[in-house]
């Protein structure tokens, strides 16, 4: 048929005997189709994500808006369902070891030791002094590589590209540790049920120190390109303020919390491994916003350090096996019973519930993520009442990781 | 039902007997090669060694390769990693609006075979079914040389002309569409009409039309204005 024009158009419109008006696809032409989009409010509805460079990962949000204040906010997830809970049913306890790394990409160290605790929890294993030590090592450089990457994202939703690349370059450093000493440069699948997989190579903890120092002598830069900036100061403060009551009703953990003004870290108040030989401080901060988040972790970062010098110093005296003999891992039966086990990841608190029934199999693993209540129900009701283009910077300042809310 | 894909018609380089447009040919494609554009879209763990990749360690960008946000302006489609099945309904719309030539990589094992994920009900188990793959770069995950490399390898089919597979899903729609309605319903439609875009790009193969695509047309409703889900309806009168 042939085109309307658009002056044809509302001139036809008013008469509904018009049986070519009635053809759905007429609506569809763009002269028709702006006529009848107009909304009967200022109110709209878009889609933020989960193609979208201001999003952290594969994520969605649908913001209602009016104007550019958000009004309403819903979280779609389902992006990155693998369906982790059911695959760990269908594999060995050994075997579960190289998968639930993968539930949360950026920081995997916290989700192998966690796992490992579990299983050493219910067969009654103990594990050897060095290997311990080797895990809080491990755990401490995957927190410091997990809080450089933070902060590049969220320097890059407050448009200051330069951070993200100085701290992807400087994480890359860590992750360099990782491979030397692990093997994976990402995944370092190191921890297993009854200790560590490898001894330290040759001169690891020098090179580590060096490394460290390196770090140590950056963060003034950092401080002076992002920390102090003015632009970051001023966009970060009052964003997304949760006070310490909402918090600890919505169930947040780790750093989140610890804006709030409340010094609660499973390190130092469930201690595992051995992190009540070592000395280090719980950062807080009181005004709940962006900017006490990130400067929390800022804070937490140098804490990091602080442990790693500790570990550099004592691990050469500690000598002895890394590993407790387990049998047979291809015939595991690991003893029935439940236990529940948390660690402090970089994100929040990270617990893994575990129910065997005597078999070669795990019977039920469940995985309390942090993550799951930031991005979610914190997120969604943040957001609301800011504008649009600090979603994204509350969604980074929250540290929210999408694939372990899916998982 | 088994599908068997047909196999693609190779195309043959006509020698024209203008040596001058043999040239032109040649320079379009050299300078194609040398401006490519990412579409950010991390479906998955792969993303994580792209910011890597991309900043001042590895630097893809002295290739000439950077990220860009919108499918309309982006040449490579970079599949990080395994695609559940709801991504794979967003991959699959925006693989259809990218514009042509437009070229599929998959990273991460997850892509080629399924990988750490072969037993899960939730993902798309090969990539390659559902949208025709320039190159596969494996490993869980690929390091930042090896995706670097990759797309390198990536840039040489774009000059020497191998790098078609846009033309593949044009050619064999049919198979696609089979195994995308296979998993979505029969009522699965996009709002791209490929077989039109087929026909303006005069890439109407054996394999464009068939059952599947007759499934389609029967199924096929007119898109309609999209409707707000949270706020008024828009269909009422304006007063």
């Amino acid at each position: 048929m042939p085109a309307l024009s658009k002056a044809s158009f509302l001139e036809h419109s008013h008469s509904s005997a018009d049986p070519k008006l009635k053809n759905k696809r007429n609506d569809m032409r763009p002269e028709n189709y702006e006529a009848q989009r107009q909304p009967p409010s200022n109110e709209y509805e878009l889609n933020f994500g989960p193609n979208h460079p201001g999003i952290e990962g594969n994520y969605a949000l649908k913001v209602k808006l009016h104007g550019d204040i958000v009004l309403e906010a819903k979280a779609d997830g389902g992006y990155l369902h693998r369906g982790f809970e059911k695959l760990m049913e269908q594999r060995l306890w050994i075997q579960n070891i190289a998968l639930v790394p993968r539930i949360c990409v950026p920081d995997p160290s916290p989700m192998e030791l966690c796992y490992s605790m579990a299983v050493e929890e219910l067969c009654g294993l103990k594990v050897p002094q060095r290997a311990q030590w080797l895990r809080v090592m491990q755990l401490e450089l995957s927190r410091i590589a997990a809080h450089l990457f933070t902060f590049g994202g969220h320097a890059a939703t407050t448009g200051m590209y330069s951070t993200m690349y100085w701290g992807v370059a400087d994480r890359d450093l860590l992750l360099d540790l990782f491979e030397e000493f692990t093997g994976g440069r990402v995944y370092s699948i190191y921890n297993i049920p009854g200790g560590v997989r490898r001894e330290l190579p040759d001169g690891f903890l020098q090179r580590l120190t060096e490394t460290l120092d390196y770090i140590e002598s950056r963060l003034p830069d950092y401080d002076n390109l992002f920390f102090k900036n003015q632009v970051f100061v001023k966009r970060a403060k009052g964003t997304g303020v949760m006070s310490r009551e909402q918090a600890l009703e919505w169930g947040v953990t780790g750093p989140n919390l610890r804006a709030t003004g409340l010094a609660f870290d499973v390190r130092r108040d469930d201690p595992y491994l051995v992190y009540d030989q070592l000395e280090f401080d719980i950062p807080v901060e009181e005004s709940g916003d962006a900017w006490a988040r990130t400067l929390v972790r800022r804070k937490e970062l140098m804490e990091s350090i602080r442990i790693l010098r500790q570990v550099v110093e004592i691990l050469p005296d500690i000598h002895g096996p890394i590993r407790a003999p387990i049998p047979n891992p291809l015939a595991w039966n690991v003893p029935a019973g439940e236990t529940y086990t948390r660690v402090e990841s970089s994100k929040g608190e990270l617990c893994y519930y575990v129910v065997s029934n005597g078999g070669p199999k795990p019977y039920r693993v469940h995985v309390r993520g942090p993550s799951s209540m930031h991005a979610v129900q914190v997120l969604e009701k943040m957001s609301v009442g800011s504008r649009i283009e600090d979603i994204a910077q509350t969604m980074f300042s929250l540290d929210a990781c999408p694939p372990e809310v899916d998982r | 039902m088994v599908m068997s894909r047909i196999q693609k018609i190779p195309v043959v380089e006509e020698k024209k007997g203008n040596p001058l447009a043999r040239v032109f040919d040649d320079l379009v494609r050299f300078c194609r090669s040398r401006s490519l554009f990412i579409l950010h879209y991390c479906t998955g763990c792969g993303a994580i060694e792209l910011p890597p990749a991309m900043t001042s360690r590895f630097d893809m960008e002295r290739l000439g390769i950077q990220p860009m946000v919108s499918p309309r302006q982006a040449d490579i489609l970079l599949i990080t990693g395994y695609v559940s099945i709801k991504t794979l309904k967003r991959v699959i719309l925006t693989y259809e609006q990218m514009g042509s030539p437009k070229y599929v990589v998959g990273i991460c094992s997850c892509t080629v075979n399924g990988g750490m994920y072969w037993q899960s009900y939730a993902t798309a188990k090969k990539l390659d079914e559902y949208m025709p793959v320039d190159l596969y770069i494996a490993g869980c995950m690929p390091r930042p040389e090896a995706v670097i490399s990759g797309l390198q390898k990536l840039m040489d089919r774009i000059k020497s002309g191998e790098a078609d597979s846009w033309q593949d899903y044009y050619q064999n729609y049919d198979y696609y569409l089979g195994n995308q309605q296979k998993l979505f319903g029969e009522d699965w439609q996009t709002p791209t009409d490929i077989i039109t875009e087929a026909k303006h790009y005069e890439l109407m193969g054996e394999g464009t039309l068939g059952e599947h695509t007759r499934l389609l047309e029967q199924h096929q409703n007119p898109l309609e204005a999209l409707e707000m889900r949270l706020g008024h309806n828009i269909k009422e009168p304006i007063e």
